[in-house]
């Protein structure tokens, strides 16, 4: 897995490149969390180059979620695939993420 | 007798005239061999180093004495002898050469001798070095063999082992041989300035210094007099590691250190870095095996908490299986009977594996046993199981899939509450299957308060209930196998007995993973009521 973080106005994107998976988790997290410590409240996570996230990789996702809105900011899901979006409904966890089906839905809805 | 003495007496048969050979030992001029004549130890300027025969009055008479050459010191006496010593003197001309080649014969044989002796030492030390490294042995007995090894080889009576501790920056004494009285040697921070055993560490050279010299407190315990410090070196193909250092002192025959010494010491400095890193890979092997046994069992304990299916009998029939990825895992199931015919079936999936997971799901499951006979509602159950868990799952930051299933067949029903558990079934026997959705998010993630739903259910429907750690499981490709197809051999097996259900299902698994491990729990439960 890579990250690649860009900035579009006050939301930091992190576009997440592979798997998201146990080995890796921790990456995603620590620099997420570097963002915040750094200031930024508005995180917009993009899965358009993901094709798997096991369930360590789901709790990190909602770890993150948990820390920024004790922040008073949140984080967001783009791009998710067919496989993923059934995993977040069937899992229930779309209901404590906002999905958005494109990066720039998801940009508009912070 | 010796041959000088062999020698002396031939020389008086013939001549009639006695001689004395003293030799110049380790503290004073001593008498060597006599065949007569005066034996007391001549003075003053006999012992010039020249090649002048000098004369002497003994009690016995006149005494010529000359000096015979060579690496001993060494005089020759011949006496009595007359006034007249022309003739005295051309005998000493030939005696002289002669105790001269005998005495330097005899200090080569002296010499080879003693040399053999030290080699003998060294083939010696290399020898017990060879039996450590071909030995299973621990660290410590490894270091003691090799540090008495080393100072017996130099004559050294102090001196101690340190390995580094690469965690700490510390180098440990792991064996000492100690001044009498002296305290244990304290660990050396590897960037002492003024610890000889450090600046042999950093700059990973030998160094012999003298009494009096680079004296610090942390050598104290080991060191008297003059110190030989060597590097212990782990030499790689990328290089050499430094592992430690070895320091000897106190030498026994009061002299000091010799370059030779240091130069043998430094020789064998790789022979006791392979000695260390061998003690060290067995530690390590032992260490491994030990937690792999304890895995193991961990691993029946774990398997033993899970109840027998046949609990359930006669109201229901079940089978189900677990296979754990890590030896101990994070899936497990759960059975109740729970009167008027209704069964309670739990599944669950901690977000990880490995000890803590397992941790995890022994509450859980002791909790769940608890709160499943107390309550009448799955809803109300989870959220029981809820409270008794949180502070577990929030303090490890793990979460937990749980789906929780009521079968009561009399009144038709199937009840359930299902924290985000994907693949929990009921598959009619027409071969209908319905997706017990979830009903919350995982426990753990989701906000509080907890919901349940139901449906109904009827004679020859099944009940299957299984971990993604099963419809994930991959091939060689790394593709999953996908839940499609597991609904495939449910769907067609559907009317089997559970423990064939079971069986086909992991058949399916196990031919798509081919040769290929489970990287994530697997586990499955099946259940009918008819």
């Amino acid at each position: 897995m890579s990250l690649q973080v860009s900035k579009h106005g006050d939301v930091v994107i992190v576009e997440v490149d592979g798997q998201l998976i146990v080995s890796n988790r921790q990456e995603l997290k620590q620099r997420v969390l570097d963002e915040a410590e750094a200031g930024v409240r508005k995180v917009l996570i993009d899965f358009a180059k993901a094709g798997y996230i096991d369930s360590s990789g789901l709790g990190v996702l909602v770890s993150l979620a948990k820390r920024l809105r004790e922040l008073g900011g949140d984080l967001r899901l783009a791009n998710l695939n067919d496989d993923l979006q059934t995993l977040f409904e069937l899992t229930k966890l779309d209901s404590l993420f906002q999905i958005a089906d494109t990066r720039e839905r998801a940009l508009e809805s912070f | 007798m010796s041959d000088v003495a062999r020698i002396l007496h031939a020389f008086t048969e013939a001549y009639g005239c006695g001689a004395v050979l003293w030799v110049r030992g380790a503290t004073a001029v001593e008498v060597a061999a006599t065949s007569g004549g005066d034996v007391t130890r001549p003075d003053g300027e006999i012992y010039r180093d020249d090649e002048a025969v000098r004369s002497r009055e003994t009690a016995l008479g006149r005494q010529l004495i000359a000096r015979i050459p060579g690496r001993t010191p060494a005089w020759v006496g011949l006496g009595p002898v007359a006034d007249d010593d022309a003739e005295p003197r051309r005998w000493l001309r030939v005696l002289v050469p002669v105790l001269s080649q005998v005495i330097q014969s005899q200090w080569e044989a002296t010499r080879a001798a003693d040399e053999l002796a030290e080699r003998y030492e060294e083939i010696n030390l290399l020898y017990s070095l060879s039996e450590i490294l071909g030995r299973t042995v621990t660290l410590e007995d490894a270091t003691r063999t090799i540090l008495l090894e080393v100072a017996e080889t130099v004559g050294a009576e102090y001196g101690a082992l340190f390995v580094h501790d690469e965690s700490s920056g510390l180098l440990r004494p792991v064996t000492t041989l100690l001044v009498a009285s002296a305290p244990l040697p304290l660990p050396i921070p590897t960037d002492d300035p003024l610890s000889v055993t450090a600046r042999v560490f950093r700059t990973r050279h030998a160094l012999l210094v003298n009494a009096g010299v680079l004296e610090s407190d942390f050598e104290a315990p080991f060191r008297q007099g003059a110190m030989l410090t060597v590097p212990i070196v782990w030499t790689t193909p990328h290089g050499g590691i430094p592992l430690g250092v070895v320091c000897l002192s106190g030498r026994r025959s009061g002299a000091s250190f010799t370059a030779g010494d240091e130069k043998l010491v430094a020789a064998v400095g790789s022979q006791i870095a392979t000695a260390i890193q061998n003690a060290r890979l067995v530690r390590a092997t032992v260490d491994q095996e030990r937690l792999a046994s304890e895995m193991r069992l961990a691993h029946d304990l774990q398997l033993r908490l899970l109840p027998d299916a046949r609990i359930v009998g006669p109201d229901a029939t079940c089978a189900a299986r677990v296979e754990a990825a890590d030896g101990v895992g994070g899936d497990f199931y759960h059975l109740f009977r729970l009167g008027g015919g209704r069964t309670g079936v739990l599944i669950g999936d901690v977000s990880s594996h490995g000890y803590r997971a397992a941790l995890i799901m022994a509450l859980v499951m002791s909790a769940a046993a608890i709160h499943a006979q107390t309550t009448a509602d799955p809803a109300e159950t989870m959220q029981a199981l809820l409270a008794t868990v949180e502070e577990e799952l929030r303090e490890t930051e793990m979460f937990l899939s749980l789906c929780y299933v009521v079968i009561h067949p009399a009144a038709g029903t199937v009840r359930w509450t299902n924290t985000g558990h994907p693949h929990a079934f009921v598959i009619s026997a027409e071969g209908e299957t319905t997706r017990l959705a979830a009903t919350d998010p995982p426990l753990g993630l989701g906000p509080e308060g907890l919901h349940g739903d139901s449906r109904p259910w009827s004679v020859g429907d099944v009940l299957v209930m299984f971990t993604d750690g099963v419809s994930d499981a991959r091939d060689a490709r790394g593709d999953a196998l996908g839940e499609p197809r597991i609904l495939d051999v449910l769907r067609a097996r559907r009317h089997e007995a559970p423990s064939r259900i079971v069986d086909g299902v992991f058949a399916l698994v196990e031919g798509h993973m081919g040769r290929m491990r489970p990287h994530d729990d697997q586990a499955i439960v099946v259940l009918r009521t008819d």
